[in-house]
């Protein structure tokens, strides 16, 4: 299938700094994949991030190297607002995100401004806000809101608007496990009704593991391991040695199959953790 | 508890009403205030204001204005009294300066005058939610989204730089700086304590910026608003208390 996103030995200095946070980043994702996104911090994530949305280098200016597609766009020579079509972004940085002053304002912008067709719009904003559980907070101020509570207002703007491809770096922050939990289930609804491209940087780790099925481990720009989930938690020690908190019940896997107590693939859920364990028992 | 310049939910008739009437009321008893030469006028507005904004059941907002517009115009009226040498002098003080009949009248009224313009403001701030006054400006007034959006993001920001400023005040305070202390010491303090708002304030309109045309601001045309403004019957009275002020205002 033709790539969705396609990065080209993708190099990027920012202005004024010394060192390259992004360093020759090759990379093919297709449509409708689930790619996780780890790697210490410093290591390029949120450059990598801006650079498929446009940020980079339109916004965030520097030296670009190399080529990107994304959706066909060329994202040097396509302007932010051109990308902004088919790629949706939910960044770090959640105080800032906010255009509006009121939570339902908020998930109508975008959808005004896509020109959402007007009797789509009443629909969309209600789902938005019911999968995410904060029907409650329609017309709340956001800034009267908690952390986790912004956090939700943000994705559910972002995902009121389905967009073929959506970017989420470190947006579940703030959120408590239960809440997290239900952002990824609905990342991958998103994913399996509209074949969307969801990438996720992410700090937790396993919960990434049980969504994703492929892994981008970024270190100092680079992407130094690309994989199945399975084939990047197989090396725990190379994760630990660059600084990724690898899930304990990855280690412990590792350390069974070393002793020949185990001999199946790291586990990425609960069940298989607990026929690991079976086994190793019996 | 939403701050003195943001939108406070609610289901009274001004929060119904239409924007653009409500922006009209605001602003013809701004401009009353400032045509009228009678005093008395004067004082029915800033007690129209007063009386509506408790009826609204915005009482915090209409304290916290006075506080605040309040001291500044107390301060304004102080500061000027002694130098308006027209009309008869009640009091003479030193240095050739005195307080005058028509000068207690002139800067008495000056006060009333900027407070009246503040309460208004503050009140139609309080019943209108900033996307619509953006909505209604560009769809009615035919004002380019851009600007429109420029202007309710400034009034967005003077809370949020509030905040701001207070959380830049506990680091520092937090790191040792001493807030209280002489004057001079005061002025020495400036530099830390602003700097870095000010670094923080152009990070965030940037960053704010981005999400604005992340999320297709540029894309945004003149009938792209969702909600629609049309103006009813029950504008009526509001339209009619608009056109008698601005009458009494300009025969007074
Ligand atoms: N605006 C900027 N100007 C200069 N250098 C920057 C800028 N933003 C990031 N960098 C540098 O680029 C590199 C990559 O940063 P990036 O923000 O992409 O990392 P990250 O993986 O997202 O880290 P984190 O996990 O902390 O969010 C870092 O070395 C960082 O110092
Ligand atoms: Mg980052």
């Amino acid at each position: 299938m033709e790539p969705i996103i396609l990065l080209e030995d993708v190099s990027f200095s920012y202005e004024g700094a010394s060192g390259r946070a992004l360093d020759g980043v090759r990379l093919s994702i297709t449509p409708g994949e689930f790619v996780g996104v780890i790697g210490p911090a410093g290591a390029g994530k949120t450059t990598l991030a801006h650079a498929l949305s446009g940020v980079t280098p339109h916004v965030r200016r520097g030296d670009f190297y190399g080529a990107a597609r994304v959706a066909g766009l060329d994202t040097v020579s396509s302007s932010v607002a051109e990308l902004s079509k088919t790629v949706g972004c939910v960044f770090q940085d959640i105080e800032s995100q906010f255009v509006t002053t009121m939570v339902e304002d908020e998930i109508l912008f975008a959808l005004e401004n896509f020109s959402v067709p007007r009797d789509e719009i009443p629909s969309r904003v209600d789902r938005a806000l019911n999968d995410l559980d904060i029907a409650d907070l329609r017309l709340r101020s956001i800034s009267t809101l908690s952390g986790g509570q912004k956090q939700k207002v943000a994705l559910a703007a972002a995902l009121a608007l389905a967009p073929s491809v959506l970017v989420l770096d470190e947006a579940t922050g703030e959120l408590d496990p239960a809440s997290s939990v239900q952002v990824f289930e609905l990342l991958t609804q998103l994913q399996r009704e509209r074949g969307a491209t969801i990438i996720v940087i992410e700090q937790k780790i396993m919960l990434l593991c049980a969504y994703a099925e492929r892994l981008l481990v970024m270190d100092q720009g680079r992407v130094v391991i690309d994989g199945s989930v399975r084939r990047a938690l197989e090396q725990p020690d190379r994760l630990l040695a660059l600084g990724v908190n690898c899930p304990r019940v990855t280690t412990l896997a590792a350390r069974l199959r070393e002793k020949g107590l185990y001999h199946g693939a790291p586990p990425v859920s609960l069940d298989e953790a607990e026929a690991m364990v079976r086994e190793a028992l019996a | 508890m939403p701050g003195i310049l943001e939108y406070q939910s609610g289901d009274t008739f001004l929060h119904r009403a239409h924007p653009l009437v409500k922006l009209l009321l605001a602003a013809v008893i701004c401009v009353g205030g400032f045509l009228t030469q009678s005093l008395w006028v004067n004082l029915a507005l800033l007690a129209l204001s007063i009386v509506g904004g408790f009826a609204l059941g915005m009482g915090r907002k209409v304290k916290a204005s006075l506080k605040g517009a309040g001291s500044l115009c107390l301060f304004l009226f102080v500061v000027q009294l002694p130098f308006v040498r027209m009309g008869r002098t009640l009091l003479p003080l030193p240095f050739g300066l005195r307080i005058t009949d028509l000068g207690l009248r002139y800067c008495a009224q000056l006060g009333m005058r900027l407070l009246g313009a503040t309460l208004p403001l503050v009140l139609m701030l309080g019943v209108t939610r900033l996307s619509d006054l953006t909505n209604t400006l560009v769809a009615q007034l035919g004002i380019p989204y851009r600007y429109a959006f420029v202007i309710t993001t400034a009034i967005r920001f003077i809370p949020v730089l509030f905040v701001e400023m207070r959380d830049v005040i506990e680091a520092q305070t937090a790191r040792g700086v001493e807030l209280d202390g002489s004057f001079k010491q005061k002025i020495r303090l400036i530099p830390p304590l602003c700097v870095p708002l000010l670094v923080s304030c152009v990070q965030r309109m940037e960053n704010n910026a981005l999400a604005a045309e992340l999320r297709g601001f540029y894309l945004r045309k003149r009938g792209s608003g969702y909600r629609r403004y049309p103006l009813s019957a029950a504008d009526a009275p509001a339209l009619a208390a608009c056109a008698l002020i601005l009458i009494i205002a300009i025969i007074t």
